[in-house]
């Protein structure tokens, strides 16, 4: 039993609940709100520093042992991803408070984010699959209410969009999660390990749990907005606030991610599939050799399909909404490698991880610019652009360093992801194994779009001659000429602020790309902690059910 | 025979589900919305098996001397909380969506920019 294992959910908790205290007095409540931030990341790092070696944590809520009761795992993999969150978070909420107005941030902002918060947490740390849906559940009701925060035509339909499809999505969940506990009898995630490993047993039946399993995918899938499930992407991007739109790039659709690491790569892998069994494209006899080429495919697509649209865009906003479908490919494209060629398993958990962490940063980095050039400019539209980079060139330097990061240039930490991808796909390569010609393909091709869409919109918007509208609303010293309200020193004082706020994440990408060992180290502590169902199930240790 | 009924409804269930989540209708997607996740419900409580003592107050049910599974009943009380949150929200969207486009036809909002 260890509290630490508790504290980042704590800690957010007790954030939630004291913004919704602190209402009257909005000093207070961005005190609190940006305090609290700051304390959930001191409770990450707390975890992290104990389990970074390699020791699993665990909690059992109520004291009830495993499987009886819920069971919070802390591990190296649960403690990268709260780690990603805790530091994106923070960079967000500071820009937040300059961003958003303020009577919005009195009305709701604050709670509802934090909230998000718990649900993040709580998804990354909980040992049991309905727990995990509880979770999702608390995390998708805030971002329902933060998509739909300005309650404009555009907002209310993009909410009615993502409200719809992710309440199906949660009947899904229900569904699958009902299927596996009556097949396999226990909800417990270590309990289920070691009832996949050794089916007879325990009188499990592997074939349904592996169909359930895929019904379960589908949903993870949609909350990571990979293609087929990825229409919902640009039109929520859109509506939600920068910063929201920031977090639920950045870190929400990383929880999708998360689940499929920790469920099929810890968790499923367990099972071995039944020799008889004969589908395309099947080549092993573990049940990830099932979902590699399913990975592998929805992958691709997504890097593709997202790559192909995100140049075709005509506002800032859409292109970055395009390009994250198109960088969760990238994310999910080494899990597929790792899913068939056992002997690169871990090297390529830890390229998704790498990537995941990179594009959290760089990618609520330019969700930002764009939220502040908004407000700056009034427009994120490519026609009304041009120019920002002369009249505001440290905005201009900040979407610089985190577009570059996404195309991958050192030393920027976006480097390294690419390049662990790359090299994930080029070992498989050389085992000779199937389809890895493919993934180098698709990840070059991916590459070359990601280049092409970054490189138009930094041309259509930052470079050239100042377009009319910027002209009118950026001075030439670069400061910032309001429309209406404000008072001149008030908005230049805000987007001072967030400029500096950018420039932090920007040096961030920066830092981490130089001192790229401490992320490889924490990323591979990581993945090794991802690929260890024993150490999993000797952790959490759940008891034998007398039947 | 309990068993083949309850798979009957909820395949029925599903279905009547899908096809109201398919109208061009907002309050009709909604409620297709809202009898998909209820069917989820109904499937996980038939999950724990349909016979058995209850788990409290001394032997009530029928058919054989197993206590029955409370743990689904745990679940859906749960699911069935937060369906109630989801669906209050999707309708007060729905009215939203309605002030704000005046209309609640999803071919029409599509058009509506």
């Amino acid at each position: 039993m260890s509290t630490t294992v508790i504290a980042p959910l704590l800690v957010a908790l007790c954030t939630a609940i004291l913004t919704l205290l602190t209402r009257p007095n909005l000093r207070l409540l961005q005190g609190v709100s940006l305090l609290g931030a700051v304390a959930y990341l001191g409770a990450v790092a707390a975890l992290f520093d104990r389990v970074v070696g390699g020791e699993t944590l665990v909690y059992q809520v109520g004291d009830w042992a495993a499987p009886f009761g819920i069971t919070l795992v802390g591990d190296a993999l649960a403690a990268f991803m709260l780690g990603l969150a805790a530091i994106v978070s923070v960079g967000v909420l500071a820009h937040a408070v300059l961003y958003v107005d303020d009577f919005g941030q009195r009305l709701s902002f604050h709670p509802l984010y934090h909230f998000m918060m718990v649900g993040v947490s709580g998804s990354f740390l909980t040992g049991d699959i309905f727990n995990l849906f509880v979770w999702f559940e608390v995390m998708l009701m805030s971002s329902y209410v933060l998509v739909l925060f300005y309650g404009g035509k555009q907002h209310t339909r993009a909410a009615l969009n993502y409200v719809v499809l992710n309440l199906l999505g949660s009947a899904v969940m229900l569904v699958a999660i009902g299927g596996i506990y009556a097949t396999t009898g226990t909800l417990n995630m270590a309990d289920l390990a070691r009832r996949l490993a050794d089916p007879a047993a325990y009188d499990v039946n592997v074939l349904p749990v592996l169909g359930l399993a895929a019904v379960l995918f589908s949903v993870f899938a949609l909350k990571a907005g990979l293609v087929p499930f990825q229409f919902w992407v640009p039109a929520a991007y859109r509506a939600a606030p920068a910063p929201v739109t920031a977090m639920l790039a950045g870190v929400v659709k990383k929880v999708g991610v998360y689940a499929v690491v920790r469920l099929y790569f810890t968790i499923f892998a367990a099972a071995s599939l039944p020799r008889a069994l004969s589908l395309p494209g099947l080549a092993g006899d573990s049940a990830l050799d099932f979902f590699g080429p399913v990975l592998f495919l929805m992958a691709a697509a997504s890097v593709l399909f997202g790559g192909v649209g995100a140049v075709g865009r005509d506002d800032l906003d859409s292109v970055l909404a395009y390009s994250s479908i198109s960088q969760v490919g990238f994310i999910v494209l080494p899990l597929a490698v790792a899913a068939t060629v056992p002997s690169v398993r871990i090297l390529g958990v830890t390229a998704c991880l790498v990537y995941a962490f990179n594009h959290g940063l760089a990618k609520s980095l330019l969700f930002l610019v764009a939220g502040t050039v908004r407000e700056s400019v009034g427009s994120t539209d490519f026609a009304d652009l041009g120019g920002v980079a002369g009249r505001s060139p440290v905005l201009s330097a900040a979407f610089f360093v985190g577009a570059l990061s996404l195309v991958g240039v050192p030393p920027l930490s976006g480097f390294f992801g690419k390049f662990l991808v790359f090299d994930v796909a080029a070992r498989a390569f050389a085992t000779g194994a199937a389809g890895a010609a493919a993934t180098l393909a698709v990840a070059l091709l991916g590459a070359v779009l990601t280049i092409a869409y970054y490189t138009r919109a930094w041309n259509a918007a930052f470079w050239g001659e100042p377009s009319e509208r910027v002209e009118e609303f950026l001075g030439d010293d670069g400061s910032v000429v309001p429309d209406g309200g404000q008072s001149t020193a008030e908005a230049a004082l805000s987007l001072g602020g967030m400029v500096v706020v950018l420039v932090a994440f920007a040096v961030a990408v920066v830092a981490f790309g130089i001192g790229f060992d401490v992320l490889y180290g924490a990323a591979e502590a990581a993945a090794r902690a991802a690929v260890d169902t024993g150490g999993y199930v000797d952790a959490v240790a759940p008891a034998e059910v007398v039947e | 025979m309990t068993q083949f009924v309850l798979a009957t409804v909820l395949g029925l269930l599903f279905a009547l589900g899908t096809f109201l989540v398919l109208r061009r209708d907002v309050v009709r997607v909604v409620w297709g919305v809202t009898i998909v996740s209820q069917s989820a419900n109904v499937y996980l409580v038939t999950m724990g098996g349909l016979e058995g003592l209850a788990p409290v107050g001394h032997g009530h049910g029928g058919g054989g001397t197993a206590v029955s599974d409370p743990l689904v009943q745990a679940l859906v009380l749960t699911a069935i909380v937060i369906g109630f949150g989801t669906s209050a929200l999707a309708l007060v969207l729905t009215y939203r969506v309605y002030q704000e486009h005046g209309t609640i036809d999803v071919y029409e909002l599509g058009g509506d920019q």
